[in-house]
């Protein structure tokens, strides 16, 4: 193992100690400030009508009775939503596409069950929703279209007709070397088509938003559980007409997001524009009905996969042709692109070539989810990977040896144009099989146990993309925002730093392990640095939690501004002690003479005299601040393996997953802890994707079944397998301290090891699986198929 | 209907101090605890009685304050994710566990684990019988691992006669 980075520095803390969170302890007495803790004097409440239908025109509305109901104050329409504000812009744009006028209230159609119509401000969220209840809406339901497959048809109802011909938003085909040549030349050529399922993200916290308008001086404030204020910030000044300076995001404590928490939704456009009216602060607390019907979704796609081999099982091409489904509109964070970034995964193939459709349907928008078209892509790729492997008598394991990059073929290009960084691929999966026993487990022959169950082993292995490959890369693809991190750095009085960042906390300890990185730069206590996160009016312009990004590019921001920060602190303890800055070190809230401990000065002394101005060299400019804004270079890329060991009963296709190992490299850890929590947190939301979520809508109606906690099937604490981590850790070459990003990689490989696992246990019965969830029906349906052909063992 | 039209006064005890208030008839207690009492550690993600992270106690017993109304907290003794921690400084052992143990990450269902956790002190359960128990609250972000090893760790140490007391008068 390889620690490029030693900077014990006596601050309480270096880079990769598992320090308890900063964030733990206001958490854990019911201290947090999520956005339905504040409240502001005199605030009323919002509540959302929406739309029945997965399609319709608003014949007529008439909102007179609800107006007239005692407590309402404030009724807002499509009508009135289109003189006041400009459609929510995007932040992420689907290439190519054209641009859809998403105002925040239906104009005329309503495209999806969920969407909303009215909105209505009250006294209290109770009567504001009794006042929907008198709302006269007259519909005209419309044709529809829910399945994926058919948006294309030609009888198919387009969404958008007065900009679109089609349901299709756009095409992209990314190629490299000649891979229908080398399918023509493979011994072994297989396909299939692979249906990855709609699902919630289901943060704990709802969406929500607290909006303030003082009209005295026209500014707003805005408080909102989003993973991004300042791109919020952007896209409020944007719908409102509004200079940015007139706007305040702050996000506090933020109950989980996952990616679904990136940019304005409509209904926080619409508590702005009801406080602006009113003059009175609006809060709008969405409901978990609500939620699964007009937040964002995740995933929905299918996948035609082609791989072809030569008969050792060595890739000759993949060929990925897939299809996003992304709802009734484009929300801001687009459709998902890193399927065609990492369809290759982690092997060697030169000759690929990816193509990915973004198409409309009468559902709930998709967007931004953890992972973000790397699981769903993944799942593809590993399922037809072992159905190659097994087609040529090869093992699963050998299959993978046989295929992953080695360290001398990286930097490797992929055909989209991204680069892997550095790497060793081969060793987390030998960890794993070394693990599991692997090849004694693959030769057992597949009998029933005692229990009447039958033992299977699958294996998956990944990339993740980390971190964006500079500005520049998104500019090509017309994002709205760059690939950098900032952080401020501010001494204070007591001696400690004040650290800003627009960076919200959302759950992955960034106030942790921000004041971690600072405190082992400076030498500053990790105690005495306070991180205040998610406040616009207090930190520098950043780009957000999002993207597997923030550490890679914060760490580089953390050095820069903590570096120079040292540099000041020293050169004024300098001439106090008449020591030169090179024989200073900071400890222990002093800054102390390295030859002669004992000769100090208190870094309350110092950050004073920094404040005031008053006995510091000549020449030095008063203050301690330091500001930096840093952009990696590259992406980074994780990598690793995972295996899932399944227990199957092909009577009813019942299964239990006994064993779940997943071996992972992200570089330098920071906090070896957050690394835990977040693969493991990523890995179960993968698991939960993989075996029991799905958001269902009925093709006859078009409304969603299941969209309730009730009816959708989160892991809870008892469904959760066994899991075992281990890592590797190779410093990232492209990154501050060697790290890699760790937010989301748990989610990609879990689908396909439990796929990969259940038909490794059923191989005797020749069973494949396509599609997710992969529920017990899942599997005893296939059995069933297997032997109405009469192909049972 | 309006809000203020139909209200009733009641009295209960709230972490340790007694309180008349009244309210209205169709305010759930989750609701009527955030905000009109004030402690807003209690947090609600679905209101239909499956996330848990609204589960106080009452009465000793845990209880998911978004399936109750407030009126019903009549004359009760509940306590909320506020009353854990013995002052400013000091956690409670499970909360302390919980932290060792990185059992939270956005924190949301974190006050619905303590107060169902609290509420096993003095039992004897494994793994498994924790982990069938604390499946009425989600999480979305840890994965419950840690949530697991930190009931476990804290458990035995309320096995004594002397913290078993001191749980109960909490």
């Amino acid at each position: 193992m390889t620690v490029v980075h030693k900077t014990v520095m006596e601050s309480g803390t270096a880079i990769g100690q598992a320090l308890a969170r900063k964030e733990d302890d206001r958490l854990l007495r019911g201290g947090g400030l999520y956005v339905d803790d504040a409240c502001a004097l005199r605030q009323f409440a919002m509540a959302v009508a929406r739309c029945p239908f997965p399609h319709a025109r608003i014949r007529h509305l008439d909102v007179r009775a609800a107006a007239a109901l005692p407590g309402v104050v404030h009724i807002l329409t499509g009508t009135e939503v289109q003189c006041l504000t400009n459609p929510i812009t995007v932040l992420r744009p689907v290439p190519g596409a054209p641009m859809l006028p998403y105002y925040a209230l239906a104009q005329e159609y309503a495209l999806h069950e969920g969407h909303a119509v009215v909105s209505i401000v009250a006294q209290s969220r109770a009567v504001a929703e009794d006042a929907i209840e008198l709302l006269e809406i007259d519909y005209e339901p419309l044709p529809h279209v829910t399945d994926m497959t058919r948006v294309l048809d030609p009888d198919a109802p387009v969404l958008h007709p007065q900009i679109m011909t089609s349901n299709l938003m756009a095409s992209k085909t990314d190629y490299s070397g000649n891979p229908r040549a080398k399918l023509a030349e493979a011994a072994l050529v297989d396909y299939d088509r692979f249906f990855v399922n709609r699902v919630a993200p289901l943060s704990m916290e709802p969406r929500g938003v607290l909006a303030s308008w003082r009209s005295g001086a026209r500014e707003l404030d805005f408080r909102s559980s989003t993973q991004v204020p300042h791109l919020v910030r952007k896209q409020l000044a944007e719908a409102l007409r509004l200079d940015e300076g007139a706007i305040r995001v702050v996000a506090s404590d933020v109950g989980g997001a996952y990616g679904m928490k990136l940019g304005l939704f409509p209904e926080e456009l619409l508590a702005a524009v009801h406080a602006m009216h009113l003059g009175h602060p609006v809060k709008w607390i969405e409901d978990r009905m609500e939620y699964f019907r007009a937040s964002t979704h995740g995933r929905e796609s299918f996948h035609d996969m082609t791989i072809g081999t030569d008969d050792q099982g060595r890739i000759l091409a993949i060929i990925n042709e897939y299809t996003n489904d992304i709802g009734a509109w484009n929300s801001p964070f687009g459709s998902s692109q890193l399927s065609s970034v990492t369809f290759t995964g982690p092997y060697h193939v030169p000759d690929a070539q990816v193509c990915r459709h973004v198409v409309l349907s009468n559902k709930t928008p998709i967007g931004a989810y953890r992972g973000y078209g790397q699981p769903e892509v993944n799942f593809a790729r590993e399922v037809l990977l072992d159905r190659v492997a097994r087609k040529l008598d090869i093992s699963p394991l050998d299959i993978r040896r046989r295929n992953l990059l080695r360290p001398e073929d990286l930097p490797w290009r992929t055909p989209s144009g991204a680069v892997y960084d550095n790497g060793d691929y081969l060793r987390p999966l030998e960890m794993l099989a070394g693990a599991t026993d692997y090849e004694a487990h693959f030769d057992r022959p597949r009998r029933p146990r005692a229990d009447g169950r039958i033992v299977g082993i699958g294996l998956s292995s990944f990339v993740e993309r980390t971190g964006y490959a500079s500005a520049r890369f998104l500019a090509r693809r017309g994002s709205h925002f760059g690939a950098h991190e900032s952080v401020t750095l501010r001494a204070n009085r007591s001696g400690g730093i004040d650290l800003y960042t627009g960076v919200s906390t959302c759950g992955q300890g960034n106030e942790t392990a921000f004041a971690q990185i600072c405190a082992a730069v400076t030498g500053v206590h990790y105690d005495a640095i306070r991180v205040h996160a998610g406040d616009t009016a207090q930190s520098p312009l950043n780009t957000g939690a999002f993207a597997s990004r923030t550490l890679i590019a914060a760490a580089g921001a953390l050095k820069q501004a903590g570096d120079a920060f040292r540099d000041k602190t020293l050169r004024i303890a300098a001439m106090v002690l008449q020591i030169s800055p090179e024989d200073l070190s900071i400890a222990k809230g002093l800054v102390h003479s390295v030859r002669e401990p004992d000769r100090t000065i208190t870094l309350v002394d110092v950050f004073n005299r920094a404040i005031t101005g008053q006995g510091i060299p000549e020449g030095l400019e008063p203050g301690l601040e330091t500001t930096a804004h840093f952009e990696p270079p590259e992406a980074s890329f994780s990598f690793g393996s995972a295996a899932a060991v399944v227990a199957v009963d092909p009577e009813t296709g019942d299964f239990d997953i006994e064993r779940f190992v997943f071996v992972h490299d992200c570089g330098v850890a920071v906090n070896p802890l957050l690394v835990e929590g977040q693969v493991r947190g990523a890995l179960v939301q993968g698991l939960g994707a993989a075996l029991s979520e799905e958001l269902r809508y009925d093709r006859e109606t078009g409304q969603l079944i299941n969209g309730s906690m009730m009816d959708y099937f989160a892991l809870t604490c008892s469904d959760v397998p066994k899991i075992e981590l281990m890592h590797t850790e190779i410093p990232s070459d492209v990154t501050t301290f060697g790290v890699r990003g760790v937010g989301e990689v748990g989610t990609i490989p879990p689908a396909a090891a439990v796929a990969n696992a259940l038909c490794d246990a059923l191989r005797d019965y020749g069973v494949a699986f396509s599609a997710l969830p992969l529920t017990p029906e899942t599997v005893w349906r296939a059995l069933q198929n297997v032997r109405n052909k009469g192909e049972t063992p | 209907m309006s809000d203020s039209s139909n209200q009733i006064e009641i009295c209960f005890e709230i972490n340790g101090r007694q309180v008349t208030q009244t309210v209205p008839v169709r305010m759930h207690a989750a609701d009527f605890l955030r905000h009109q009492i004030g402690l807003t550690g209690t947090h609600l993600g679905c209101e239909q009685g499956i996330c848990g992270m609204c589960t106080i106690s009452v009465d000793d017993r845990p209880v998911k304050s978004c399936l109750m109304l407030a009126v019903q907290l009549d004359g009760a003794k509940v306590r909320t994710v506020e009353s854990l921690a013995p002052d400013e400084t000091e956690l409670h052992p499970l909360q302390a566990a919980f932290k060792r143990h990185h059992a939270l990450q956005c924190g949301f269902c974190t006050p619905g684990f303590l107060m169902l956790a609290r509420s096993f002190a003095g039992r004897r359960m494994n793994r498994a019988e924790i982990a069938e128990e604390i499946s009425g609250v989600l999480c979305r972000c840890t994965g419950y691992e840690g949530i697991l090893r930190a009931i476990e760790e804290w458990l035995p140490g309320t096995w004594t006669d002397a913290s078993l007391s001191d749980e109960a008068g909490q």
